[in-house]
């Protein structure tokens, strides 16, 4: 299997290289973190609001950055159109399950931007020296651990987003409402300490906080202890409510799938 | 023995929804759709051997398709079944995905942006080949398709024959036993049609492996194939060879005749079945075994400018096929 994905990487790599036009509305689509934390900055300006001071929401969002961009996932635009134009099918027919395709090409991306966007997020930190970061043993682990988390429900949602494909023509809309409690649930436009308590209770128990918020807790130091566990179990719990539910979806559909174009 | 390939009582029905044109029929449709079934293959039965060559004969939606698509995995049988090598096609066992391939004329697998050899690349990783006989493979299928120049290009910079060259290799570095062709020479010009088709033979000798190939250019399956299946509108309508075929619908040659002076038909009518006569040419139908010697009678009593012998136009043959006036089965 890793020679596999070596493959696949190397192939997805080039092909990342062909569109570098891509690479730029990326880098534009980041603007809207950027703008969020600027409204924050200014709101924060006279003093902390909800207990962030200023130096907070360039640490939250900085870091959000950097989480936004590994968890990033667009497989169900790819999927969907594999799907609708029937190129899945020769897909289908190789010895190995097209997902790790989807993975690879994911990753790959990843690792091609990851050099622009770490010099700057690094330049932003040195730049405000009132920007903290929890950096004991135990809260980088927990971070690296709800990164690959939030990687995982943001990956696997958006993948049975894909996978309805298969039943619908209307992926594009779903993605579209994702989209929509993404920015408001998972920590986007405001940090989710900021939502009325019980809001925030309603959220503890949803994937949206794990895709974004609960990794920038953590490296804040904001979510601790108890909290911090509460929070790895439940967001596990949904990576493996995910991972069952896109396999059986994947196996019904697949079933049903009648390679358009016949 | 069993065979290869066995298709027993296949059927595959579609469920298609109806909509009527306009913004009302749009609207119609959201609220109440209709659905019609679409019987693609309806019970349906041959058997196929290792190294045979069939080629699949049928106007477009006869169900070629859907019944290649059923053999490759992609579809679940709506009822009978189908086994290839053993394996129960939409199960997708690894075991049988590493052994057949499909290669779709109109779809692809190389990948776009990328030089096709990357796609070979990926395919030596995802079929487990060693690198001596990935290395061997491509080598051969490099001397048979000409792919040294046209494998470092951009796929999507290579002509629609470049490609199909490309990914006729792509879908053959891993020695299929098994190949599923479905359309592969469609939108290719004469010589690149000729250049794949005697690939495909190549191959099937060369590793013995089974060849089911549809197409609805006929030269493909005439050159390439030795039994056809013939379907429409999902039914089988003949299985056997294809010279037996044309022998009992067409048990004659066609004879075209030019003549110094005007001629009569009733002076030819001894020669053979007049099929047009207008004073200084004529056409023939001769029965093939006295053709010869019909021929040389012609000559020797009459004033002949020129004369040629056809076979009989395949459309023809395949028409009287589906016209049922031809037993299923030879």
């Amino acid at each position: 299997m890793i020679r596999k994905y070596l493959a696949f990487f190397r192939a997805c790599w080039a092909i990342s290289l062909e569109y570098r036009a891509e690479g730029f509305v990326w880098m534009l689509t980041n603007l809207l973190s950027i703008i969020m934390m600027l409204v924050w900055l200014s709101l924060s300006s006279a003093g902390p609001v909800a207990g962030f001071t200023s130096g907070d929401f360039v640490a939250y969002y900085m870091v959000g950055l950097i989480v936004r961009h590994m968890t990033g996932a667009w497989t169900s635009f790819d999927l969907d159109t594999s799907i609708r134009e029937g190129t899945l099918s020769p897909q289908l027919v190789r010895p190995i399950h097209p997902v790790h395709w989807y993975v690879a090409a994911n990753w790959s991306e990843k690792a091609t931007r990851l050099g622009i966007l770490l010099p700057l997020v690094a330049l932003a930190f040195v730049l405000t020296p009132s920007a903290h970061l929890d950096v004991t043993p135990v809260s980088v682990g927990a971070f690296l651990l709800s990164l690959v988390g939030a990687w995982l429900v943001s990956f696997l949602s958006d993948y049975m987003i894909g996978i309805l494909s298969f039943w619908t023509s209307q992926t594009a809309a779903f993605n579209q409402v994702m989209w929509g409690l993404k920015l408001v649930l998972s920590g986007i436009l405001a940090p989710i300490q900021m939502f009325p308590p019980a809001v925030q209770v309603v959220l503890d128990w949803l994937p949206f906080r794990y895709m974004l918020a609960f990794s920038n807790e953590i490296a804040l130091g904001q979510t601790q202890g108890e909290r911090l566990l509460f929070g790895l179990v439940v967001q596990w719990a949904w990576v493996a409510f995910f991972f069952l539910l896109t396999r059986l979806m994947w196996k019904l559909g697949t079933r049903s799938y009648s390679a358009v174009g016949a | 023995m069993t065979s290869q390939i066995e298709v027993d009582h296949l059927s595959k029905y579609y469920q298609v929804h109806e909509k009527e044109p306009g913004l009302m029929g749009s609207l119609r449709s959201f609220v109440k759709r209709k659905y019609r079934d679409v019987k693609a293959v309806d019970d349906i039965s041959f058997h196929i051997d290792a190294g045979e060559r069939v080629g699949f004969l049928g106007p477009n939606g006869a169900g070629k398709t859907t019944t290649l698509k059923v053999l490759s995995g992609l579809l679940y049988p709506t009822r009978g079944h189908a086994t290839v090598l053993g394996f129960t096609p939409q199960k997708r066992e690894t075991a049988y995905l590493k052994q057949f391939t499909l290669v779709m004329g109109q779809k692809q697998q190389l990948l776009w942006d990328l030089p096709a050899i990357e796609t070979f690349l990926v395919n030596q990783a995802i079929y487990e080949i060693p690198k001596a006989q990935f290395e061997a493979t491509l080598n051969e299928l490099d001397n048979l398709l000409d792919l040294e120049s046209v494998m470092k290009k951009q796929v999507r910079k290579l002509s629609l024959g470049e490609r199909m060259k490309c990914e006729l290799a792509a879908a053959l570095l891993h020695r299929p036993k098994v190949l599923f062709l479905d359309e592969p020479t469609i939108g290719l010009d004469v010589t690149m049609q000729a250049r794949i088709r005697e690939f495909i033979g190549e191959y099937n000798r060369r590793y013995g492996a089974t060849v089911l190939l549809t197409s609805h250019y006929m030269a493909d399956v005439t050159a390439l194939c030795e039994r056809i299946i013939v379907i429409d509108r999902g039914h089988l309508f003949y299985d056997g060879n294809f010279r037996a075929l044309i022998e009992r619908v067409a048990p004659y040659k066609i004879l075209r005749l030019q003549f110094e002076q005007p001629i009569s038909r009733l002076e030819l009518a001894t020669f053979g079945e007049v099929a047009a006569c207008d004073g200084l040419t004529a056409v023939l139908h001769v029965p093939r075994v006295q053709a010869t010697e019909s021929a040389t009678r012609l000559l020797s009593q009459m004033k002949v400018d020129d004369v040629t012998f056809e076979e009989p136009p395949v459309e023809d043959i395949i028409r009287e096929v589906f016209a049922g006036r031809v037993e299923m089965r030879d």
